[in-house]
């Protein structure tokens, strides 16, 4: 989501829109922090940071504000509401907004120059991190994972130590932090973005059904691929990004392998299984699950450690796949299997 | 074990023939629509002989298994041969019958081959 806001921000032709964007939150949120929402003078709305109701209405009623007169403003919310909170409707907790004018079509605005950073970054599969002042003073500085860094937050004392933060951030998530250097202390928002998850799905059954449809709303992007023409249909596959027939494991190497591919086997069939893993078991994909129980597995693992793989690159295959979630239907095993991507993606362990 | 299922295990495991072949000259692709089998077979036929047959497949261990065997059978024989070549040849060098209802695993590589000699690429 936040990528098709930078991407209609830095489109936009309007003078002035204002971003506000959830850089803490405590007790409960809806939202992930680093949510965005645009408010443009035309009254067009974009995003949100929270689910709606009385918080993106204060939020929007700042901006409206900041439209008029620009600068910058850090809104301390109040999720508690006296009536809800009697009929047990609150979630309850604090949430702070950072709400700032921006200037789309001025390149030298710290923000758009800023944007403009991460867009080249995520087109080329680059993850990177805009750190930017909570506090109202101007500045925008970018780290990417290449250690490629642009714009400055004021001074370079500050600069070195929001590059320190924005390495941890990259591989963590977006969060505020204050930095210290001899000159004060100032708060600074770490906003992460990454490119999407591509998730290449062998075996066009139920499972691979459930799993586009699942994905599509995690912002993943999916392939499906097939050798066979009349499972691996649009028809079967409305929300897939991608449909590919012919030779899996041929298809699958086509695919740049990196940390933000994940490949899952659920053709369930050692002939696509065995040749797509003798493509994938030493390619650097960030996820790698075979549907099959532990000694199928187990099987497939033999015939590969005869043909020269290593426990190691074997132990790479997640199987039995996904989390034990206790289901057993095809949507139910689609979505342990996104809960454990999710799971390997943000570095948790169950 | 039969001989049948130790010569299809064999090939299986050990494919004879199976990488791609770079400087080929004909060729063709060859799938079964509903169990997904997928079969790619090329040749490099000089002066009218097989020079060289090779295949590459993502495909259970009949089909892997009788591609490996054929490929050996036709190297050096003439292109126009292989139009000879049948079903009780596969029979032979499996010795047995594929189990009913596979026979199609095992036919898919005969017939991609037929195609790919008449199939000529640049």
């Amino acid at each position: 989501m936040a990528d098709i806001l930078i991407d209609a921000l830095t489109r936009s032709d309007e003078p002035h829109v204002v971003q506000a964007t959830l850089v803490s939150a405590s007790g409960s949120s809806s939202k992930k922090i680093g949510a965005k929402m645009l408010v443009g003078a035309s009254g067009k709305l974009l995003g949100g940071v929270t689910i709606g109701g009385c918080v993106d209405a204060q939020v929007i009623e700042a901006g409206d504000e900041l439209i008029a007169r620009g600068g910058k403003r850090l809104l301390d919310i109040s999720l508690d509401d006296d009536e809800a909170w009697e009929i047990g409707l609150t979630c309850g907790g604090n949430v702070e907004v950072m709400v700032e004018r921006i200037a789309p079509t001025d390149a030298g605005d710290p923000v758009v120059a800023a944007y403009a950073a991460v867009r080249d970054a995520l087109a080329n599969d680059r993850a990177i991190v805009v750190a930017t002042p909570i506090d109202g003073a101007p500045g925008a500085f970018t780290l990417d994972d290449d250690g490629g860094s642009t714009g400055s937050l004021g001074d370079s004392a500050l600069d070195a130590e929001a590059r320190a933060i924005a390495s941890d951030v990259l591989s963590s998530g977006s969060r505020d932090a204050t930095l210290t250097t001899p000159s004060g202390t100032r708060r600074v928002f770490f906003d992460r973005y990454a490119p999407p998850t591509t998730l290449v799905i062998v075996g066009a059954g139920q499972i691979a059904m459930s799993l586009t449809a699942f994905a599509r709303e995690l912002d993943m992007r999916t392939i499906i691929v097939d050798g066979r023409e009349r499972y691996a249909t649009r028809e079967r596959f409305p929300h897939a990004d991608s449909i590919r027939v012919g030779m899996p494991s041929e298809i699958v190497s086509e695919v740049a392998p990196t940390k933000r591919v994940a490949v899952v086997l659920v053709a369930h069939d050692y002939k696509y299984e065995l040749p797509v893993l003798r493509q994938l078991l030493r390619a650097p994909v960030g996820y790698l699950g075979m549907l099959g129980s532990k000694k199928r597995a187990a099987a497939v693992r033999d015939l590969l450690r005869g043909e020269g793989f290593s426990d190691d690159e074997l132990a790479r295959v997640r199987t039995p796949v996904g989390l034990d979630l206790g289901g057993k239907s095809p949507p139910e095993v689609a979505l342990s299997i996104l809960a454990e991507i999710v799971q390997v993606r943000s570095g948790k362990r169950a | 074990m039969t001989a049948y299922r130790a010569i299809v295990l064999e090939h299986f495991r050990h494919p004879r023939n199976r990488a791609s072949l770079p400087d080929a000259n004909r060729a063709a692709e060859g799938a079964n629509p509903l169990c997904g089998d997928r079969i790619r077979i090329q040749l490099r036929v000089v002066d009218d002989t097989i020079a060289e047959a090779r295949f590459t497949a993502d495909a259970c261990a009949l089909c892997i298994a009788t591609a490996s065997l054929l490929t050996e059978h036709v190297r050096g024989m003439p292109a126009a041969r292989v139009t000879l070549v049948d079903q009780s040849w596969v029979r032979a060098a499996l010795d047995g019958d594929p189990p009913p209802g596979r026979t199609r695993c095992a036919l898919l590589p005969l017939d991609t081959l037929k195609r790919a000699v008449g199939n000529a690429i640049t």
